[in-house]
């Protein structure tokens, strides 16, 4: 799925929604929203727990219960830029990940969502380092996937 | 932020440069030399050095004190943890985007959109579409 990994990518997810653009951006900023697909396959996000400060320094806080065993997984962002119905970036200070998600309208009511990671922590997101992931990261672990055996 | 969370930004610090990325791509087909590794680079010898000590630092190679030729050896362990996270990274976000998909649907067969059908022709042929 990360076919579409510009050049400029670092990790980077893309998908292609049935949706006006409004709807999608609204679905990743709105807690009634959220709480129907933020968890992965058996994970749920209870409605109570999300909290959206959607503003430049506002939290973006979630509960992620596992459905089996009831493990928490909290999470915890704040909001660096959110433009209507564009993009929203948030960063994760306990781990410098900076997520920024494009909203791009494709005609016939379609809209592309991409998600784009920023893995270098805070401290060390010099030129040099995006220079580095700017490559690809992903693109690099798929060819070690590939690797594999030898290792 | 705990141990193995430093140890997986350290990870990724040392595989943001392009030039050690090749390094451990090269290693990963086995243990090499300095000047072995040095060879398919336009770098000079401390240039690789310095490289190799940001990817030692990490745990992601180790060098053998006992030769004097010193080869690198990668550390696979350290490798798969970075990328697992990857892995994981991309898992989450694939299935969150099914989730998504799911929702948007379900939201536009609601009663007030149901009439509002023409930009859901040939939905179904394109179903999955775009993450490909």
């Amino acid at each position: 799925m990360a076919d579409r990994t510009p050049d400029t990518g670092e990790l980077t997810y893309t998908r292609v929604f049935e949706a006006p653009r409004e709807l999608v951006f609204r679905c990743m900023l709105e807690p009634e929203h959220l709480t129907h697909f933020w968890g992965p396959a058996g994970v749920s996000t209870p409605l109570e727990t999300i909290r959206v400060d959607a503003r430049p320094g506002g939290v973006f806080e979630t509960v992620m219960v596992n459905d089996s065993d009831g493990s928490r997984y909290p999470t915890r962002a704040v909001y660096v830029e959110i433009v209507a119905p564009e993009r929203i970036v948030w960063t994760e200070p306990d781990s410098g990940v900076t997520t920024t998600s494009t909203f791009r309208e494709l005609g016939g009511e379609r809209t592309e969502l991409q998600i784009r990671q920023a893995n270098a922590p805070a401290g060390y997101r010099s030129p040099e380092a995006r220079a580095g992931f700017a490559t690809s990261l992903d693109r690099f672990a798929a060819y070690l996937e590939k690797l594999g055996g030898s290792r | 932020m705990t141990v193995a969370e430093d140890r997986l930004d350290a990870t990724f610090t040392a595989l943001a440069d392009p030039t050690r990325r090749a390094i451990v791509a090269r290693l990963a087909r086995g243990d090499a030399t300095v000047n072995e590794l040095a060879a398919p680079f336009d770098m000079t010898l401390p240039g690789i050095s310095k490289h190799l000590k940001v990817l030692e630092r990490c745990g992601l190679i180790s060098r053998t004190r006992r030769a004097q030729f010193r080869p690198c050896h990668l550390e696979g362990e350290v490798l798969d943890t970075a990328l697992s996270w990857i892995e994981e990274n991309r898992r989450v976000w694939k299935e969150r985007f099914d989730k998504l998909d799911e929702h948007l649907r379900a939201l536009q067969r609601a009663p007030s959109r149901q009439r509002k059908g023409s930009y859901r022709a040939g939905r179904s042929a394109r179903k999955g579409g775009g993450d490909g």
